[in-house]
């Protein structure tokens, strides 16, 4: 103690600067928020329309009460999987565009369900097991080409994502197809469908499958081994090479572990959101859910608690941006401006971070390349 | 000064009532599915109808566009939560789930749906168009028009695959026999073969697989395409109007047929030669005035060819001037085009043999007074059956 600092008043200054680095992100967050409603104000009002009505609308419509927070929530868990299945391969070092098409993936096997009768519980296990299936095998190619043949998964997934739209369209329209109603799937029956949480809302027990996941995926990236050497590869590939760490499989275990949650999104749709319980022809339902949520896991800062706060805030932005419609008049195409301009503005400072990462590293790359 | 200040103050006031009752009149919503407004056709006459009807009645019009799928039942919802709107009109048949289950929420609300089959509740009024008899007049004129010049085949580009197409398709495929047979009947010229070449694109928004496909039907020989996809007729006319450059042709077939509005207008007329009209503002227009004139109620409404029904034709001269209007004030087309649109359309419709149009006049003549029957379809094995009856190969 030469300081000459009494004991208790050191250790609360110790504390306090422990703290202020994990508080930065989020004052980044509300300032980019508040950035982001201010130019989508700026806009409205250029556009004719009034700013403070329509962002009256569109909380009010996200949070004001039970019936706006559970409809926030409903449209938030789908988009808490695809987040998690960008940030587990961000965390590994990998650029994986492939939730998308894993997303279709696993709502049309989930589908399948119909095809057999079970009891209830089992029924939606079953369904939950087939979508995960689904969207890990389709995960598991791209991850494959790059062990194998050093394809880079930027581009493999982005490919896969067309291949498993276009399979689906014929998924849908020829096999999967309902024989009473051309334009949708079977629906999937009563016995596995998740039931609703709040009446007259459409939140599913979805939400729980969506939390538990990334609880799951919370626990084994900072409590397990092999979660510890996926991050470690992410952060430094030669220093893990270095250190022992297989990096073939913490590739695979990324992109499996991602495939799982991306094929679980698809089935908390197709089983969770009324009325249709079905995959419609041109999936129009299933449509950006994979994109939606790479914005999700910048915002949400690549981890999966931050993961279920953005998402909340996505739902809401969609939930209230109906009622931007319904009570201030704003037209749908500039609810979406409005969105997009807040959710970049959220997103720049992770992208920023993840800038500065990458271009480090490419950095040490090039300067060892001549010695 | 005092006195006209009051008078003023009077003048004002009435203003202001007046006002206040043309606005408390009511409220109507129109939801659209995710196609949504720009279309030229299905969406945009569904909000022009509604529209109409709001201006005419005094109501205020909300209206609520859908992003995805998942939206159709929170937007409906919402809607009706509100307890605020005399009438829900929801257009199109992908809404049908989702103001089944909301009427049932809220038994109180009135709604209407377009295209969408609900007919058993007392609070929603299923309006339905028999889509196949405006179908079976193109069909006739097309598989006519493909005789007289030679022509292989006849073509259509549908959109997803959903039982109101197959109405369009089974009323196509009929005209097409009817107008063949009643070609060489005429001896007009030796009966050729014309065969149907069709594609369901699964779209109502991608205009580029419109445009695909028209072109594939054209390089196969198609001497006229039946847009029955919305949206995706500005590909096809694209392309006709290309393959139209390359040959060096600035009209004749092939032929561009339009749907639900009159869209012989577009490209200046010079290759849109009828459209098979499905008056969907008709329809919402008089769903908001059974709402206001208290003669709402559930259950279906089917609208077909005869003209107080208001449902479907094969589109005519004054369709012409007014959806001509309709397209300018949406800003496809300039109001200065008018008589060169006119007269490059008529200038196509006489290179057409009268005996034709009299014979479609024939035709819907015949459907009107129910001595010629058009087959329809509403799911795959009843359009399986149509397609065997005239297989058109």
């Amino acid at each position: 103690m030469s300081t000459g600092i009494p004991n208790n008043r050191l250790r609360l200054l110790e504390r306090a600067k422990r703290a202020l680095p994990a508080l930065t992100p989020a004052l980044e967050s509300l300032l980019a928020g508040i950035v982001g409603l201010l130019v989508g104000a700026l806009i409205m009002w250029i556009g004719g329309y009034d700013p403070w009505k329509a962002y009256v609308a569109l909380f009010r419509g996200a949070y004001r009460d039970m019936y706006g927070f559970a409809s926030s929530l409903a449209r938030g868990t789908p988009l808490i999987l695809t987040a998690l299945t960008f940030s587990i391969c961000m965390r590994a070092g990998m650029f994986n565009i492939g939730a998308e098409g894993q997303v279709y993936g696993g709502a049309l096997a989930a589908v399948t369900v119909g095809y057999f009768a079970l009891p209830s519980g089992l029924h939606i296990i079953m369904g939950l097991i087939f979508a995960m299936l689904a969207g890990a095998a389709w995960s598991l190619v791209p991850a494959l080409l790059k062990l194998t043949r050093g394809v880079h998964e930027v581009i493999s997934t982005i490919m896969f994502n067309w291949i498993a739209r276009f399979f689906a369209f014929y998924l849908v329209a020829n096999v999967l197809v309902d024989p009473i109603r051309a334009e949708k799937t079977i629906s999937v029956p009563a016995s596995a469908r998740l039931p609703i949480l709040v009446h007259g809302t459409d939140l599913s027990y979805g939400l729980f499958v969506s939390v538990f996941f990334a609880l799951v995926i919370y626990f084994l990236l900072w409590h397990t081994t092999a979660g510890y050497e996926l991050r470690a590869a992410g952060l430094n590939p030669t220093a893990a090479h270095y250190g022992g760490i297989n990096s073939k499989r913490t590739v695979l275990l990324s992109f499996i572990l991602g495939g799982l949650g991306a094929g679980l999104a698809g089935a908390t749709i197709v089983m969770g959101l009324p009325p249709t319980y079905a995959v419609y022809s041109g999936l129009p339902q299933l449509a950006n859910v994979g994109f939606d949520g790479m914005a999700v896991a910048m915002v949400g800062r690549n981890h999966p608690i931050g993961i279920l706060i953005a998402a909340l805030f996505f739902g809401g932005m969609n939930a209230g941006g109906r009622m931007m419609q319904i009570i201030a008049g704003v037209p749908l195409e500039m609810v979406r401006v409005v969105e997009g301009i807040i959710v970049v503005a959220l997103a720049i400072p992770e992208l920023v971070r993840l800038f500065r990462f990458f271009r480090n590293r490419w950095r040490s790359l090039w300067r060892r390349e001549p010695a | 000064m005092k006195r006209i200040l009051t008078l003023l103050a009077v003048v004002l006031l009435g203003i202001s009532l007046v006002g206040m009752i043309g606005l408390g009149n009511g409220k109507v919503a129109v939801v659209l599915d995710v196609g949504g407004r720009g279309d030229l056709s299905f969406n945009d006459m569904g909000f022009k109808g509604t529209d109409q009807a709001a201006v005419d009645y005094g109501l205020e019009m909300v209206e609520v566009q859908s992003a995805t799928a998942a939206d159709y039942l929170p937007n409906v919802r919402n809607l009706a939560r509100s307890g605020e709107y005399d009438l829900i009109l929801a257009v199109g048949f992908l809404l049908t789930d989702a103001v089944s289950t909301v009427a049932d929420e809220f038994p109180g609300q009135k709604f209407a749906i377009i295209d969408g089959f609900i007919p058993d509740k007392a609070n929603v009024m299923s309006i339905l168009f028999r889509e196949n008899e405006a179908s079976a007049l193109v069909g006739a004129l097309a598989g006519m028009v493909a005789t007289h010049f030679g022509y292989r085949y006849v073509g259509c580009v549908l959109g997803i695959e959903i039982p109101v197409l197959y109405h369009f398709e089974a009323g196509y495929r009929f005209g097409i026999d009817w107008g063949v047979k009643k070609y060489n009947e005429l001896g007009l010229a030796i009966g050729a073969d014309v065969g149907l070449l069709y594609s369901y694109t699964g779209t109502f928004s991608d205009i580029a697989l419109g445009k695909a496909a028209t072109e594939a039907q054209l390089a196969q020989g198609a001497a006229a395409v039946y847009n029955v996809a919305g949206p995706l007729g500005i590909g096809d006319l694209e392309a006709i109007t290309e393959y139209h450059t390359a040959k060096g042709t600035t009209f004749g077939p092939p032929y561009y047929i339009g749907v639900d509005a009159n869209q012989d207008y577009l490209g200046n007329g010079l290759h849109g030669i009828a459209s098979g009209m499905k008056r969907v503002d008709h329809g919402c227009y008089n769903a908001v005035k059974s709402v206001v004139e208290g003669t709402f109620h559930g259950g279906i409404v089917s609208l077909g060819l005869a003209v107080a029904e208001g449902g479907v034709s094969i589109s005519k001269l004054q369709d012409l001037v007014d959806f001509f209007a309709f397209g300018v004030a949406a800003g496809a087309v300039d109001e200065v085009d008018f008589y060169t649109t006119l007269a490059n359309w008529s200038a196509n419709r006489a290179n057409i043999p009268p005996e034709i149009w009299e014979a479609v006049d024939e035709l819907e003549a015949g459907i009107l007074d129910g001595s010629i029957v058009v087959p329809t379809a509403d799911s795959v094995q009843e359009m399986q059956a149509v397609r065997a009856q005239y297989p058109l190969p």
